[in-house]
């Protein structure tokens, strides 16, 4: 099953949600396995770096240079999380 | 090396290859070769007006040339969006490839460079004009060349890298980010440079090379400019530039702190090419670019230049400007447009497209001033395509998305909407800017219900059409897995509501006749009645779905009297 009900999942749509003010999306409408930009969430480039910004605010995480793979990590809310972590600070 | 316009063709000089530069630049001495790939793939094929849109600024800049060396017209579409390429399909030979795939071999019946005429079309551009029709925009050589010698003379490139956040398909990336350094023998990059991370890393390689930095930027990247990145003064820029849009005072400080450089502001448009600049940390006002002569008619802001389509006429610029000492200050667009993420949106084409829709009546698309930028849409739909629960709106609101995004790139799609029977308006038929302010209230005060619009039938009596927002602080911790709005906080909406409909009704006295029939949950549009009564007000909380919870509460003033009618 996809469907993830752990604290960090709960934790990062609730970052989403509040960071790029998704006002009609509830934590339940991110699909874990969901692109979270284009086509799934709807998610666009201001909102990757908002994103970028609150990862590092909240989890200390410095992305990389190399932009294929933060488009990596951001592909959808299971890949952002393993990207929480493996590099979370605290 | 010294400046050359394009028109003597600055890509036929002998450069010596610069060492040191990883890949993702683009070095004057790697561009004949690619060129030269261009110029094969292009022989033998229709001449004319050719559509270019390319990530890679090394591979367009090549493109390019090879285009104007076959005496061809680059087309240059504002997007990439699939609907917007088709269209312009239609009025151009033919699409240029991502890669020109031609054998090396294959060098037959190529025609030698031809040298470019000053008169002619170089390129076209593409634009949202107050209509939200694109407006297209020729360019000649003559005026590019104006205009690059206007930078040249104010920010010259020796010595320098050029690093690109912005699309070189509109006309500030165009010459700030490429052609510039084209005509200044700089190496260029861009593409992926747009994240922090990568500016940063590429910042590095500049300085690595012996190369001073210069940033094409834009206030959607130096606004979100993270402060953990090794910004350091030894791979400090000489320059940042900002253009799209103006750039807040913080940002433009926090820019330069980071950064360790001056962040030098132009204003301009597709229409005009650059107009004026400024360094905010300096001063606000904005300076004229050399060769442009301004005149002001009230707020009306008129210019003169050589880099304009006709230079000896007063060309009438759409913002809103008060005159300053040597220049003037910007007080907003004087039609329907904004820029979002610096790009130029027009509201009314949003409108036209959302109303399009068969379940819309009319559509009001706002800016709201936020900080993100992003923008509201009022919709009213039909009764039976107003959405009553999270589900249904969710839906509604995907399917209004996936309409715009044909034709509207991700970031110009409204973030925030509000579905209604019928736009709100005030005593002289409008939707003005307290109404939007009421419909929009529930984004910064995440205790108070949504409020979407509201009917007196009488003196004491008022029904409110309200949702109840997702994000409402309330629901919090309430109950996990099930959602609702407690109890207590319906009475205190009731409450709330009465005094802003009804005055002041006193203090609370208690309640009565109070009764919980169903859970309100996040996402449900309902209707809340409400009825003065001598001793107070009686409320009724409705929904689709049937009654939610209803009662009376006792309010008097102090000095003893009820809710007293009048």
């Amino acid at each position: 099953m996809s469907e993830t009900h752990d604290d960090l999942s709960i934790e990062l749509k609730q970052l989403i949600i509040e960071t790029l003010e998704l006002e009609d999306v509830a934590p339940g409408d991110i699909d874990p396995d969901a692109p979270l930009f284009g086509e799934g969430l709807g998610l666009d480039s201001i909102d990757a770096l908002e994103l970028g910004l609150a990862l590092q605010k909240r989890f200390g995480i410095k992305l990389d240079a190399e932009a294929e793979e933060t488009r990596r990590h951001f592909s959808n809310l299971n890949a952002l999380k393993a990207l929480v972590e493996a590099r979370r600070a605290d | 090396m010294t400046f050359t316009p394009l028109s003597q063709a600055p890509w036929r000089r002998t450069v010596s290859p610069v060492p040191g530069l990883p890949s993702g630049w683009t070095s004057p001495a790697s561009l004949p070769a690619r060129v030269e790939a261009w110029r094969r793939w292009l022989a033998g094929r229709p001449g004319g007006q050719w559509l270019l849109c390319q990530r890679y600024p090394g591979e367009f800049c090549a493109a390019l040339v090879a285009l104007w060396e076959s005496g061809r017209v680059a087309v240059l579409p504002a997007d990439d969006r699939p609907e917007t390429l088709a269209r312009l399909a239609n009025e151009v030979e033919g699409t240029l490839p991502d890669a020109p795939d031609v054998p090396a071999a294959a060098d037959h019946g190529i025609q030698a460079p031809l040298a470019l005429t000053p008169s002619s079309t170089a390129v076209v551009l593409y634009t949202s004009g107050s209509t939200g029709d694109p407006v297209r925009l020729a360019k000649r050589f003559d005026q590019l060349d104006a205009e690059l010698a206007a930078h040249a003379k104010l920010w010259p490139l020796a010595g320098t890298a050029v690093i690109s956040q912005v699309s070189h398909q509109h006309i500030y990336g165009l010459l700030a980010g490429i052609l510039h350094p084209l005509c200044a023998g700089a190496p260029f990059c861009g593409d992926a440079s747009r994240y922090p991370e990568v500016l940063a890393a590429r910042l590095e390689e500049a300085g690595g090379a012996g190369l001073k930095p210069v940033v094409v930027s834009s206030p959607a990247q130096l606004s979100r400019l993270p402060d953990h990145l090794p910004w350091t003064e030894r791979s400090a820029p000489c320059r940042v530039f900002s253009s799209g849009a103006p750039l807040a005072a913080p940002h433009a400080r926090h820019a330069e702190r980071l950064l360790h450089a001056p962040v030098v502001e132009i204003y301009g448009s597709t229409e005009t090419g650059g107009i004026a600049r400024r360094r905010q940390t300096r001063s606000s006002t904005w300076q004229p670019l050399p060769g442009v002569r301004l005149s002001f008619e009230g707020e009306r802001l008129l210019l003169r230049s050589a880099f304009l389509d006709t230079p000896d006429a007063w060309w009438q610029q759409p913002d809103r400007v008060a005159p300053a000492a040597n220049g003037f200050a910007l007080l907003g667009r004087a039609d329907r447009l904004v820029k979002i993420a610096g790009k130029r949106v027009s509201l009314v084409h949003i409108e036209r497209t959302l109303a399009d829709a068969p379940e819309v009546i009319e559509a009001r698309c706002v800016d709201l001033d936020r900080s993100d930028g992003r923008l509201g849409a009022v919709v009213a739909l039909s009764r039976e395509a107003i959405p009553h629960r999270h589900e249904s709106r969710r839906d509604l609101i995907q399917r209004l998305r996936a309409r715009l995004s044909k034709h509207l790139e991700q970031v110009a799609i409204p973030r925030y909407w509000r579905f209604v029977d019928a736009l709100p308006s005030n005593p002289q038929g409008k939707l003005d800017r307290d109404l939007i302010k009421r419909l929009f209230a529930d984004l910064d005060d995440t205790r108070a219900p949504r409020w979407l619009g509201e009917r007196r039938p009488g003196a004491d009596s008022c029904t409110l059409t309200l949702e109840v927002p997702e994000r409402l602080a309330y629901l919090e911790g309430h109950f996990e897995d099930y959602p609702l709005v407690p109890g207590v906080v319906m009475v205190q909406w009731a409450i709330e509501l009465a005094r802003e409909n009804f005055g002041q009704l006193g203090d609370f006295q208690g309640l009565e006749r109070l009764k919980f029939q169903r859970p309100l949950q996040p996402g449900i549009r309902f209707t809340l009645e409400l009825l003065r009564r001598e001793d107070g007000i009686a409320f009724t909380f409705e929904s689709g779905e049937g009654r939610h919870c209803a009662g009376r509460v006792r309010l008097q003033s102090r000095d003893g009297t009820g809710a007293s009618h009048g």
